[in-house]
């Protein structure tokens, strides 16, 4: 059975890279999306969510912050998120403190232009996914 | 042991204790660089797919995205890339030289680059500067120009939180038609010994200057011709929701991950300028230690010589 080679990469640095990827579950636009070896080529626009891939039995969960996602042919697929974690590496209380901080902004910034106002809620969107998310695996290892 | 002695050894002193900065310099230049370098190379990975992202859209048909659109050149932004702090050889001389060039030529300045034929523009051209790092900042303001921001408080290697204000500058400007062009001034990095001060466009987006960025990735990643040349069979992409939509999305990406890259590139060519400028000046410091120390000795010899030749004239003149 062919794979999918999968990649992660933002602006800053390549996050992830596996070539032994049996499926991919991206948070688009449109609805959640899952894409399976030999898909047709795409591009389409993420949203702040959960990005879920399969390697086996194994199963990878990352928090990604929007973005964009690529299937080529050949099997290649690439986010380019504007940023992603392992939902592990999510530093809750970090994430909480960002939401508050930009929430707070926003009020004040309300009667302002409207792009800052697009790029405020673009980072309360991303917390809060970086919240849900960390809440959501936190819970895992404790209920064994 | 006479005062020339003491003035040779109070100036071997201090030559050396400035030997010991500048070597301590080069190594924090060094490690500094390397860490430049390195994200540097992360970064080339992004922008290199969203350009291709960007040709395969491209094959389709053209679009009227305001990113896209070129215009009569009235009014140009100029962000330049300079250091904070100085100690860097000739890493910013360098780079103002270049700017100062470009501005007294706005000719060329204002020419919209486009396959086979070039607009011009006639009239006076209004340049605006943003400046990135003091230097610049300082030079912008000493030459009378018009200089509208300054960011002063970049980090060693600059991730893309300091660089997203001044794209969110360039684009918006951009967008609502206050310049009608946005270049970037820094400093390329060529090898360790090897940095040339560079203008690249950024906005409006052109080929030209993107392929000449993904050309330099060519010797770091082989396949980018090939893939290129592969993607023009597939005319058959989904876009969701649509293509508009998706260029919307990945245009500023690009125009941000290109300011990165040369904010990215800046960093690395001053911090290795530093490093050789450190170097050069501790080799000095070595050669001058040697030679004063060489002096130090004749003139220690000669107190002797002197001193014995006082004694036995001394001796001589008792009996």
């Amino acid at each position: 059975m062919s794979k999918i080679n999968f990649k992660i990469v933002t602006p800053e640095k390549v996050i992830y890279e596996n070539d032994q990827i049996e499926q991919v579950t991206a948070p688009t636009t449109t609805g959640e999306i899952t894409i399976l070896p030999n898909h047709t080529p795409l591009v389409t626009i993420l949203n702040p969510g959960e990005l879920i891939f399969k390697q086996g039995e194994e199963t990878h969960n990352f928090a990604v912050a929007g973005g964009f996602l690529e299937m080529k042919e050949n099997n290649q697929l690439v986010i380019l998120a504007d940023n992603a974690e392992h939902v592990d590496q999510i530093d809750i209380d970090r994430a909480q403190q960002a939401r508050e901080k930009a929430v707070a902004q926003m009020s004040e910034i309300k009667n302002r232009e409207d792009v800052d106002y697009a790029r405020m809620q673009a980072i309360i969107d991303r917390e809060s996914n970086r919240i849900r998310l960390g809440n959501k695996y936190r819970k895992l290892p404790k209920s064994e | 042991m006479g005062v020339n002695t003491k003035a040779i050894k109070r100036r071997i002193k201090s030559v050396s204790s400035t030997k010991k900065i500048t070597k301590a310099m080069e190594l924090v230049a060094a490690s500094k660089m390397r860490k430049a370098v390195d994200t540097a190379l992360k970064t080339r990975t992004y922008a290199k797919l969203a350009w291709d992202i960007l040709v395969d859209l491209s094959k389709t048909q053209k679009s009227e995205i305001p990113l896209l659109k070129m215009r009569r050149v009235k009014k140009v932004l100029l962000i330049l890339i300079t250091s904070n702090r100085g100690l860097c050889g000739s890493f910013n001389s360098n780079i103002i030289k270049k700017t100062a060039i470009q501005m007294q030529n706005p000719q060329n300045l204002s020419r919209q680059r486009v396959a086979g034929k070039d607009l011009v523009t006639e009239g006076k051209l209004e340049v605006d500067v943003l400046g990135l790092g003091r230097k610049g900042a300082d030079f912008a303001k000493k030459m009378g120009y018009n200089l509208i921001a300054s960011f002063t408080d970049m980090s060693d290697t600059p991730g893309l939180a300091d660089v997203l204000p001044i794209c969110k500058m360039a684009i918006d400007g951009y967008t609502n038609k206050t310049y009608d062009k946005v270049v970037v001034a820094y400093t390329d990095f060529k090898s360790a010994i090897a940095q040339t001060p560079k203008l690249r466009q950024v906005l409006p987006i052109s080929e030209h200057d993107l392929e000449k960025m993904v050309e330099k990735f060519a010797d770091h990643d082989l396949k980018t011709g090939k893939a290129i040349i592969e993607s023009e069979k597939i005319n058959d992409y989904l876009f969701e929701p649509s293509r508009d939509q998706v260029l919307e999305i990945i245009l500023p990406r690009l125009v941000e991950s290109q300011i990165l890259q040369s904010a990215l590139e800046s960093a690395a060519s001053e911090h290795s300028s530093r490093m050789m400028a450190m170097r050069s000046a501790s080799d000095a410091a070595v050669e001058m230690i040697d030679e004063l120390n060489l002096n130090f000795n004749k003139a220690r010899q000669a107190a002797i010589t002197q001193e014995i030749a006082e004694i036995a004239g001394g001796a001589a003149a008792l009996n």
